[in-house]
């Protein structure tokens, strides 16, 4: 059994009144080993951000099951969810979501505190953590204070403290700059390799050609996906280009 | 751009935000309610034809001047909340093409539109009320009431000109607001983001000191006069110590709790100190204000309603008896018993005439002056003591009689001789042996227990000694003294004072004819002047006196509920805007904790402890204020002969109770506001 699956999920949005009804999601199914570094691609309205919102058991699909670990999602208890969230799943946002209340360092720390952990336990989880992302220096600073890679920094670091078991990233490299995207997705590789289960939406191909796969998803279907295999970087951003071209000319992969 | 279209996105602009419209117009009909009824109960025939309604006609117009100059800065301080919200919406409009001369067409229509109505809803609801309020006034004041209905066309004229000149100072500041900014600004004015405050110790420290001076001085007034002037500097203090203590303190006072790691690093408090901290320093101001204004409306309250319920107490205290006349004799040469029969038996031929019979009927003689306490006894220099009649803490009131009259007064059987006198002392302590008063010397033999209530000395506020003589003749020097007129300083006089049976016009009549009477003899001393007519005594009649205790204190009482209406009503809105405003912050604030797996309970709790502190603590503060300020006004009432600390106390207390009742209710109703406005974003 794989580590997290994902089968036949459907989700269809209706109107307050039932009336209109919008399939996002028709029937998604994959699989994602542990220790995988997983892209999902697709256009606007391809359903990925539903997809994302369903695994992060933001959202709750109308049909289908996910299996995270030999647990099954559908089954948590609505109350249960939000710690569940806590313990399990670490997050990274396009806009960061830091919180503007707090230094760095307390806005990394929010996960744990809310799990009730202490301060020593917190900071010694922290000390290697900061200084493998470089933010060691900055844990006293106020978001408003850095820049925009530090604050997407700071957000991995609070996605990580917990150990979890999966890293859910929408679109991290969204909102920073050449520079700030490249050394994130040096990070993601590095965090990867030391054994870290990541699933990346994103629009950016130079995002999804540092996973070890992508997934495609088109009309709330996943339609293709590409393994690394030995391919590089630039090789599987190649083979990234051609198949979104195709897609988006309608043509069949083989 | 055709002409009505602004009208009408004045209108869906008000009708869309109607979370922040609806209680700024509410606000703005209330103020213009209370305005009108203030204005005409100060007009009203049936205010002003009551004894004493003058002095109503006066507390009522500055009550209206009061209100006036409040009103215009609540309003400016929800008006500029009101803009803040609407300039994402007019940065929209500028972007698609709107400029700003159009944008303030939109705003002169929706300032229209507003003030209008109102002004017209609040003069509707003013008249409607203003029997109401006038039967309460009458009531309060003891005064008889009628049930004409009347709407005297000059309150609504100025009501309609103080408001219209009040919104449009409003207006004006809404165009230059939204002229100055540019567009971008005005789109993001909104979401600026703030630098979280650093403490500043400093300020907090002066803060805590200001409130600790304010406090010490409070507590330790001694004199009631002198304490009008400490007052003053300890009610500015206050004000001061508490903007700076929510504003710098508390921020502080988060800070060390950020620093105490293992309070900090609790999930239920964690995120409530931090935002805390993060919005006191703006918000601090508002609640200051909120605090100031609650302590203003307990203070104001406990204070009236303890004049007002002690009125009676007052009027004892005040006077003994029911009609007192102290007649002011020229010299001791003058006040012989053969002088005096004369009076009395004109005053018994009065009581016939009027067929009244006298009760508790008491008589003396006794001599008063003021002088000043220094090391070589008292100084009777008229300029010294004049220098001291403000801070009168070194002046004392010193009464003589003689031991004969004592005696006869008291019931006792003491002997004097020469020089030798006893003493009582009120409100001060003499131990000397030797009382030195200008040339005089006399030897304290001991101390009295009781002394007859001389004049005013019972409900006077200087300290005061008095002094058992073997007689006059030993003060006769005193005679001679003038003040800067040329007027005597010594005081001699004969008290006469009875009860009758009944407070009513014919015991005022007598009292009249009695006090006239005086001119037909020539025992009294003439004041400077210089007609040689004139005759000196210092004379009251309850009848004549009590109306004006009870439309004084009344009318207080009355104003003091309306402004406190007034206040409490601000207050709310205050907290209304603060809470809403905080909701739309604290939004994507509480949808960020919900992504990183803070649970719906932790959320509720940690909104619970924060609105709780944050709204509570300017109650808090208030009471504690309040509980220092009781000891001056207590002193103060004093100066209106209230000598029931008891029935203040009580007074107080119902004060907060009630007060507290009317804030848990704006607690419950703007939480929920806020509540709402959280949870919107949630799904």
């Amino acid at each position: 059994m794989s580590y997290l699956e994902v089968n036949s999920i459907k989700k269809i949005y209706s109107t307050r009144f039932g009336g209109n009804k919008v399939e996002a999601l028709h029937n998604v199914n994959f699989s994602v080993e542990q220790g995988e570094y997983v892209a999902i691609m697709g256009e606007s309205g391809s359903g990925k951000t539903t997809l994302l919102n369903i695994l992060a058991a933001i959202l709750k699909p109308t049909s289908g099951s996910i299996i995270l670990d030999g647990k099954e999602m559908s089954c948590i208890k609505d109350s249960e969810i939000a710690e569940f969230r806590r313990d399990n799943l670490g997050f990274v946002f396009q806009d960061f979501n830091l919180l503007d209340t707090f230094t760095l360092e307390d806005n990394i720390y929010l996960p744990l505190v809310l799990s009730g952990k202490s301060h020593a336990e917190m900071s010694k989880k922290l000390e290697p953590l900061a200084k493998a992302l470089g933010i060691a220096q900055l844990l006293g600073k106020y978001p408003y204070e850095v820049s925009g890679g530090q604050k997407q920094r700071a957000a991995v670091a609070r996605a990580l403290i917990t150990n979890p078991k999966l890293i859910l990233a929408d679109e991290p490299t969204g909102a920073l700059d050449s520079k700030s995207t490249d050394e994130l997705l040096n990070m993601f590789a590095d965090i990867n390799r030391s054994g870290q289960t990541i699933v990346m939406v994103t629009h950016s191909v130079k995002a999804a050609s540092t996973a070890n796969r992508v997934l495609f998803i088109k009309d709330g279907e996943v339609f293709h996906q590409i393994y690394r295999g030995n391919s590089t970087d630039e090789q599987l951003y190649q083979k990234i280009s051609d198949t979104l071209t195709m897609l988006a000319t309608g043509g069949d992969i083989k | 751009m055709k002409a009505s279209i602004f009208p009408k996105l004045a209108r869906t602009g008000i009708i869309k935000n109607k979370k922040i419209y609806l209680p700024y117009i509410l606000s703005g009909i209330g103020m213009v309610m209370m305005y009108y009824i203030v204005d005409f109960l100060s007009r009203a025939d049936s205010v002003t034809s009551i004894k004493g309604g003058g002095n109503l006609s006066t507390i009522l117009s500055m009550g209206k001047f009061v209100i006036a100059a409040f009103v215009l800065m609540f309003m400016l301080y929800t008006n500029s909340f009101l803009i803040r919200r609407r300039n994402k919406e007019f940065g929209l409009y500028n972007i698609l093409g709107m400029d700003k001369k159009s944008i303030t067409k939109i705003i002169t229509w929706e300032s229209l539109f507003v003030s209008v109505i109102s002004i017209v809803f609040g003069l509707i609801s003013g008249i409607t009320f203003s029997k109401l309020s006038e039967l309460a006034l009458l009531y309060l004041t003891h005064s008889e009431t009628n049930y004409k209905f009347a709407i005297p066309t000059d309150s609504i004229k100025f009501t309609v000109i103080v408001f219209a000149a009040i919104y449009f100072l409003l207006w004006i500041k809404s165009v230059i607001r939204v002229r100055r900014t540019d567009t971008l600004e005005l789109m993001h004015s909104e979401n600026t983001g703030e630098k979280p405050p650093k403490a500043n110790w400093f300020f907090a420290l002066v803060g805590v000191i200001a409130l600790g001076i304010a406090y010490t001085m409070s507590i330790t007034i001694k004199s009631p006069l002198s304490a009008i002037f400490s007052f003053l500097v300890a009610v500015i203090l206050v004000i001061v110590g508490t903007y700076i203590v929510f504003m710098a303190g508390s921020v502080a006072l988060c800070k060390i709790l950020q620093k105490n790691k293992k309070y900090y690093y609790k999930k239920n408090h964690f995120v409530s100190v931090s935002s805390m901290a993060y919005r006191m320093k703006r918000n601090g101001a508002g609640l200051a204000s909120i605090c100031i204004l609650s302590t203003m409306v307990l203070v104001m309250i406990a204070s009236s309603a303890s004049l007002y319920f002690g009125a009676d107490d007052s009027i004892k205290a005040r006077f003994p008896q029911q009609n007192q006349i102290e007649c002011y004799i020229s010299s001791f040469d003058k006040l012989t018993e053969e002088n005096i029969a004369k009076v009395r038996s004109g005053y018994n031929d009065i009581f016939k005439k009027y067929n009244l019979t006298p009760e508790n009927l008491t008589e003396y003689t006794y001599a008063e002056i003021t002088a000043l306490n220094s090391k070589k006894g008292f100084d009777t220099d008229a300029s010294h003591v004049l220098d001291n009649m403000v801070i009168y803490d070194n002046l004392r009131q010193l009464y003589f009689t003689t031991v004969d009259e004592y005696n006869r007064v008291m019931g006792t059987n003491i002997h004097l001789n020469g020089n030798d006198i006893m003493v009582h002392t009120l409100r001060c302590s003499f131990d000397e042996k030797i009382l030195q008063l200008g040339d005089v010397k006399l030897n304290v033999l001991g101390k009295l227990d009781s002394y007859p209530e001389f004049g005013n000395a019972n409900v006077d506020v200087i300290p005061s000694i008095m002094v058992v003589v073997s007689n006059y003749n030993v003060i006769k020097p005193l005679e001679t003294l003038a003040d800067y007129n040329g007027d005597q300083m010594l005081d001699i006089c004969w008290h006469y004072g009875y009860d009758l049976d009944k407070v009513d016009a014919q015991a005022n009549e007598v009292f009249r004819a009695q006090v006239e009477s005086l001119a037909n003899y020539d025992i009294t001393r003439h004041s400077s002047d210089g007609t040689g007519n004139s005759f000196s005594y210092n004379a009251s009649c309850l009848a004549e006196e009590r109306d004006d205790f009870y439309t004084t204190f009344g009318g207080l009482f009355f104003i003091g509920v309306l402004l406190s209406i007034i206040f409490i009503f601000a207050m709310a809105m205050i907290i209304y805007y603060k809470q809403i405003s905080e909701g739309y912050e604290d939004q994507s604030r509480f949808e960020i904790m919900q992504k990183v797996g803070m649970t719906k309970k932790d959320i509720r709790q940690s909104i619970n402890s924060q609105i709780l502190t944050i709204f509570f603590a300017p109650l808090g503060f208030a009471m504690l204020h309040l509980a220092f300020a009781i000891p001056p006004i207590w002193k103060l009432l004093q100066l209106f002969n209230l000598q029931n600390l008891n029935l203040v106390l009580i007074t107080t207390f119902i004060a907060i109770a009630v007060f507290a009742v009317f804030y848990a209710v704006i607690y419950k109703i703007t939480a929920r506001s806020y509540y709402n406005i959280v949870s919107e974003a949630k799904e």
